[in-house]
């Protein structure tokens, strides 16, 4: 029943949007424009660095260190990305990496959810001590030593949970959603209720379908972290070479790159040469790769959806 | 702790099912972000690696004594705190009027093009991100000098990374180059809540684009910019070391230092575990209390708050 | 609706996926779920080899699995090791954490750590299993052992650096000096540089007559590296310009073996002094006191620097960019010893000591402690020697009729290449290890270290230059008659201390109060009054006695352990 309504006003929606669009002021046209130029300055900002560091990632290594390049490698080679690609561990390293950020992921986002709906609940007698146990936890920490300690006697080292369950609910997202949840129409769930809904149908079938743009960040934002990671790898798995990650082995890499004492003095006869700031370059375009390619997915939540534009799905 | 409720009995019978939800939650919360803070008793003791937390001699406040006549952390304090509030109103600032800017573009390739050029920045490391600073701030070729030369605002060159007084502002710009497409996403989808009858309606009654932005695009992100807001009046001193410490040097370090910084020289370079943690107990309360005081605020305003 | 829909399954299908994926290796992994980080000798691999696992808590290259080296050493030894790095954190917080968790594994090179981790027992003691193992036992002679020993009288650790076998045979002169660029040498008649002044004139001459590079790039006459823990390039000069060695924190009077505050004497000043001028003048670089290591780098590595400060390994990076850059070849540098005055004999160079505070040690993790010692004990047989520092014969090098060992262009390339030697060598560099001679007696311990080689490689312009000073090899550029000192190197004291102690506060306070000042007397427009006020804060802030004392006894003991009291 609620997700005829909502349909309904949804096809409404679209009918007014193009009212809008075919009413444009001599002042909206003004706004438009600066809007545009604003955008296109901003946007040359941004990628001229980013451009700059992908031609520096294709570039000598050694000769990338004089500067001087701008948005085409000086002396072109592939030698930094088949340091980043050949690096030891690969198999191992991107399978984890995959598993903790989609296990990771979904897994948070789902309990995170489900906790944001608790505590969306008007007149839920704890909303307000449970929201500040996990308001707190955003600024405390018991430091490095005693939260190893902690995790080793529940067994998480050398675990591959160890990725998974410390950062099940994280209080940042579980807020986001909060609000968000705290906007929607009370009557929604209220009608549900009186059908004789229970707490988990109207979570799944009305709340979590209405959330879907917020979740989708709170998602993003979890994953890219899980992605990112390495530390807790070096902390709690650094024996188990099954458990590396991606970013890890890029972190050793680096550091090896760097710790790199080549020594002798027959450097001319070497074959194009790596040095730590082209191999981070390269590392840097391998590894937001994945994000990039998947963020197109998740885009529709922030931007398709957007209401003035007259954005037709 | 709780108001008086009479019907508190019969709510609590009522809500079993959510209680029963919350369980978990508690649990949880309690093993994995409760159980550690034990390691807090470190600031309290002369802490040695190899008596462990149980067995280190006890010193009661000596730490908390030191830090706070030390003159180093004072100015740590203040740098952090300074940082702190610059990040915090220009990032805010920043992102919700890009995710407003960035919702008005017309036509939805350049929107989306826009929007994932944004950000990406996010993605680069540290380093990296220094590197770009010092390229622009150059003496001999950066941008900046050659753009304002070429205005005839400066006739040479200005040492910009040897100023003390530019060096916030420098920390802050580039963390906004990096962050503000980032941390315009979530304001974008809390854009997407926003109900278009409204807009609709707006312009039926001739309210101009900025009108409809200030009458209901604002007013309908208010909540999650009053969250977020409160969330990070709490992160003020959290700005984080790796930028200050890689742009810094020995001309700025009076400003550069940050409260993290210092844990690093003295926790961690020093082996002074006991003193870093005092440190970081010290930020730890600060941000409680200044989230509490934003909290109370948002709420006698009537707004949307924390807990 | 629909799409929610179709992504949730869509999800459901990659969660189920790795899923599947993990159940093998979660199931793997469930035997030894709490154990591969103390793996050890007995579980057996690969036919009898024992496989051990390592931490060193330094940053370093991880070998490929099934690296030939190592297969090979490990086919002759019946043993091999695995070994992890430093990433990402530093020394004591690896180190801490392994501590508070009480698992290790089988060796542990401490680093920074080490005190801590033998005061927490992570050690066992070396000293009462060594006498089945003479290669260990004899690694060093009883006076190096007791200097070795901690406060209970037992060895912990084995410190696997500047062991020398016969004789050094160092070419490159790896540590301190003013380095200067051979073009600047060449334009000016390769003159005799022996003073501070001397030097400075030189590059002066050389950028009045060539302020650009060919292509147009305004030559830089100084640069100054003074980045977080690298600003000894600015700092330590002094006691080196006094004519004293590297003893890091101090000068030791040769005679009353009394500790002498480098920072004060009126050397220092003149130092400063003289590269205030040199700022003001326009001849050091405007922008080295706010730039970084990396730019440092980056400057350098254009070729148009012509001299600073450094230590050879610092720069070695941006040394390397110029050389491959193919037209640079009269850019690369070489060590100049200069000293404040004529008649003082400079110290550059120190041959390799002995760095007690830090090692290798087996850990109380380790199962089989006495396999342990037979891999270190077979790690330093002539022939594993060989195997590791060279490679194999035929592959790494070719042997010639007179027994000495060369190498072809592409071994040498190899040699040089990250990737390769990832996959082929063995070097083990953080166990016991000689430098010096080879045990056969002919070759160099390594190929950095075999004349020959060394000489062959070198550039036109820097032959010429070496033909110019009449020297074959970096280090006869420097004094290199002087032996080291028992109490030498002093840094291995000073590197040690920690705010505990009254020495470690003051320390600590004069790294402080340098950081702040030097940049400042260095850029000032009065020099004067910005020497005076920093020694005011030197004098008021620093308890310099405090410190001395502390230096004195140690310098004191480690003269009482040499001469075995």
């Amino acid at each position: 029943m609620a997700d005829f309504n909502l349909k309904e006003k949804a096809s409404a929606n679209k009918i007014v949007r193009g009212g809008i669009m075919s009413r444009r002021t001599k002042g909206d046209m003004i706004f438009d424009t600066i809007n545009t130029i604003f955008m296109v300055i901003f946007t040359i900002i941004i990628l001229y660095p980013l451009l700059n560091m992908v031609a520096v990632s294709f570039n000598d290594g050694l000769d990338a260190l004089k500067g001087g390049i701008y948005l085409w490698p000086r002396i072109f080679t592939t030698k930094n990305y088949s340091t980043v690609l050949s690096m030891k561990n690969m198999g191992n390293a991107v399978r984890t990496s995959v598993m903790r950020t989609v296990i990771g992921t979904l897994s948070a986002t789902f309990v995170t959810a489900l906790l944001a709906y608790i505590l969306s609940r008007k007149d839920f007698l704890f909303k307000k001590s449970l929201s500040l146990l996990y308001v707190v936890t955003m600024y405390v920490n018991g430091g490095l030593i005693p939260v190893f300690l902690v995790y080793k006697s529940l067994g998480l080292t050398n675990n591959f949970l160890v990725y998974v369950l410390p950062g099940m609910v994280p209080a940042f997202s579980m807020l986001v959603l909060r609000t968000y949840m705290n906007g929607l129409p009370d009557s929604l769930a209220e009608s549900a209720m009186i059908d004789g809904a229970g707490h988990f149908t109207i979570f799944f079938r009305i709340i979590l379908p209405l959330c879907m743009p917020v979740i989708a960040t709170v998602a993003l934002f979890t994953a890219v972290g899980q992605w990112n990671s390495w530390f807790d790898v070096m902390i709690y798995n650094r024996m188990s070479d099954n458990l590396t990650t991606l970013q890890y082995e890029l972190m050793k890499l680096l550091s090896s790159v760097t710790n790199q004492k080549s020594n002798s003095e027959v450097m001319k006869n070497a074959t194009g040469t790596v040095t730590p700031t082209s191999v981070r370059a390269a590392a840097t375009v391998v590894t937001s790769l994945p994000i990039i390619i998947l963020y197109p997915f998740l885009q529709r939540y922030f931007v398709a959806g957007l209401t003035i534009g007259g954005v037709k799905e | 702790m709780f108001k008086r409720d009479p019907d508190f009995g019969k709510k609590l019978k009522n809500q079993k099912a959510l209680i029963f939800m919350s369980i978990p939650f508690v649990i949880y919360v309690i093993i994995f972000n409760y159980v550690p803070l034990v390691g807090w008793l470190m600031a309290f003791q002369n802490y040695k690696p190899k008596n462990g937390l149980f067995h280190s001699e006890f010193i009661g406040l000596e730490k908390f004594k030191f830090l706070f006549r030390n003159v180093d952390f004072i100015h740590d304090v203040r740098n952090t705190l300074a940082m702190g509030v610059i990040n915090l109103v220009l990032s805010t600032v920043a992102a919700i009027v890009f995710a407003i800017l960035l919702n008005e573009l017309r036509g939805v390739i350049g929107k989306k093009f826009v929007q994932t050029i944004s950000y990406l920045p996010h993605f680069l490391s540290m380093v990296i991100l220094t590197g770009i600073v010092f390229d622009v701030l150059s003496m001999e070729n950066g941008m900046v000098n050659r753009f304002l030369m070429t205005i005839g605002f400066i006739d040479k060159p200005v040492q910009w990374l040897a100023e003390p007084k530019y060096f916030w502002w420098i920390v802050a710009f580039a963390n906004l180059w990096k962050e503000t497409g980032w941390n315009s996403i979530i304001y974008l989808a809390a854009i997407t809540s926003i109900n278009t009858d409204l807009y609709e309606a707006a312009s039926i009654d001739g309210a101009g684009r900025l009108k409809r932005i200030w009458h209901i695009t604002l007013p309908g992100l208010k909540p999650t910019i009053l969250i977020l807001l409160i969330m990070n009046v709490g992160n003020v001193l959290n700005v984080g070391f790796e930028l200050q410490y890689l742009l810094g040097n020995d001309l700025v370090k009076s400003v550069s230092e940050t409260i993290d910084i210092y844990v690093l020289n003295w926790g961690i370079s020093r082996g002074d575990y006991s003193l870093g943690t005092a440190a970081g107990i010290f930020k730890s309360v600060v941000s409680i209390i200044l989230i509490i005081i934003a909290n109370k605020t948002a709420k006698a305003m009537g707004e949307e708050s924390l807990y | 609706m629909k799409k929610i829909k179709s992504i949730a399954a869509l999800s459901l299908a990659v969660m189920m996926i790795c899923g599947m994926a993990s159940c093998g290796n979660t199931e793997s992994n469930e035997g030894g779920n709490d154990k591969p980080a103390t793996s050890t000798g007995d579980e057996t691999k690969s036919g009898d080899v024992k496989e051990f696992t390592a931490f060193f808590a330094v940053p370093g290259n991880e070998l490929d699995a099934g690296n030939r080296v190592q297969e090979a050493i490990a086919e002759k030894i019946g043993a091999k090791c695995d070994m992890k790095w430093l990433t990402g954190q530093t020394a004591e917080e690896a180190i801490g954490v392994m501590i508070a968790g009480g698992e290790y594994p089988d060796f542990v090179d401490a680093s920074s750590g080490m005190q801590n981790m033998v005061d927490a027992g992570g050690f066992i003691a070396i000293d009462e299993l060594w006498d089945n193992y003479p290669n260990v036992k004899n690694f060093y002679t009883e006076a190096q052992w007791n200097s070795i020993r901690n406060e209970d009288g037992h060895v912990y650790i084995i410190p696997q650096f500047g062991n020398i076998w016969e004789k050094d045979t160092a070419c490159i002169h790896n540590d301190e000096a003013f380095w200067i660029q051979t073009r600047v040498l060449k334009d000016q008649g390769y003159p005799k540089i022996e003073t501070l002044d001397e030097y400075f004139d030189v590059i002066e001459k050389y950028i009045e007559a060539h302020p650009t590079m060919e292509d147009g790039t305004p030559n830089i006459g100084y640069e100054i590296l003074c980045d977080d823990w690298r600003y000894f390039c600015l700092e330590n000069a002094p006691f080196f310009l006094d004519g004293y060695p590297n003893d890091g924190c101090i000068i030791v009077d040769k005679d009353t073996h009394k500790a002498i505050d480098y920072n004060t004497t009126p050397t220092a000043k003149r130092y400063f002094q003289k590269l205030n001028e040199e700022y003001k003048k326009g001849i050091i670089d405007p922008e080295c006191l706010t730039m970084n290591y990396d730019t440092y780098i980056s400057k350098l590595s254009t070729g148009r620097v012509c001299g600073m400060v450094d230590q050879h390994w610092d720069f070695n990076d941006a040394e390397l960019a110029i050389k491959a850059a193919g037209n640079l070849d009269d850019c690369t540098y070489i060590p100049v010893g200069v000293t404040i005055d004529k008649g003082i004999e400079e110290h550059w160079h120190s041959g390799s000591a002995l760095d007690v505070s830090n090692g290798v040690g087996i850990t109380t993790s380790c199962k089989d402690p006495e396999g342990a010692m037979q891999f270190l004990n077979d790690l330093l047989d002539p022939e594993i020697l060989t195997l590791r520092n060279w490679g194999q014969e035929g592959i790494d090098y070719n042997v010639g009729e007179d027994g000495l060992f060369t190498r072809t262009d592409e071994m040498r390339a190899n040699s040089n290449d990250q990737a390769y030697i990832n996959a082929n060598l063995c070097p083990y560099a953080y166990f016991p290890n000689y430098v010096g001679m080879d045990h056969d007696g002919i070759n160099a311990c390594n190929a950095n270290y075999q004349a020959t080689e060394f000489y062959d490689s070198l550039s036109p312009e820097v032959k010429e230059c070496f033909d110019a000073y009449g020297v074959k090899t970096y280090v006869e550029l420097c004094n290199t008659t002087t032996e080291n000192s028992p109490w030498y190197p002093m840094w291995s004291w000073s590197n040690a201390l920690t705010t505990d102690s009254p020495e470690g506060k003051v320390w600590t306070e004069m790294a402080d109060i340098k950081h702040t000042y030097l940049p400042q007397v260095v850029k000032a427009d009065d020099f004067d009054s910005a020497w005076d006020e920093y020694m005011k804060a030197y004098e008021d802030k620093i308890d310099i006695d405090t410190f001395l004392n502390a230096a004195n006894t140690e310098i004191q003991r480690r003269i009482d352990v040499a001469e075995g009291k």
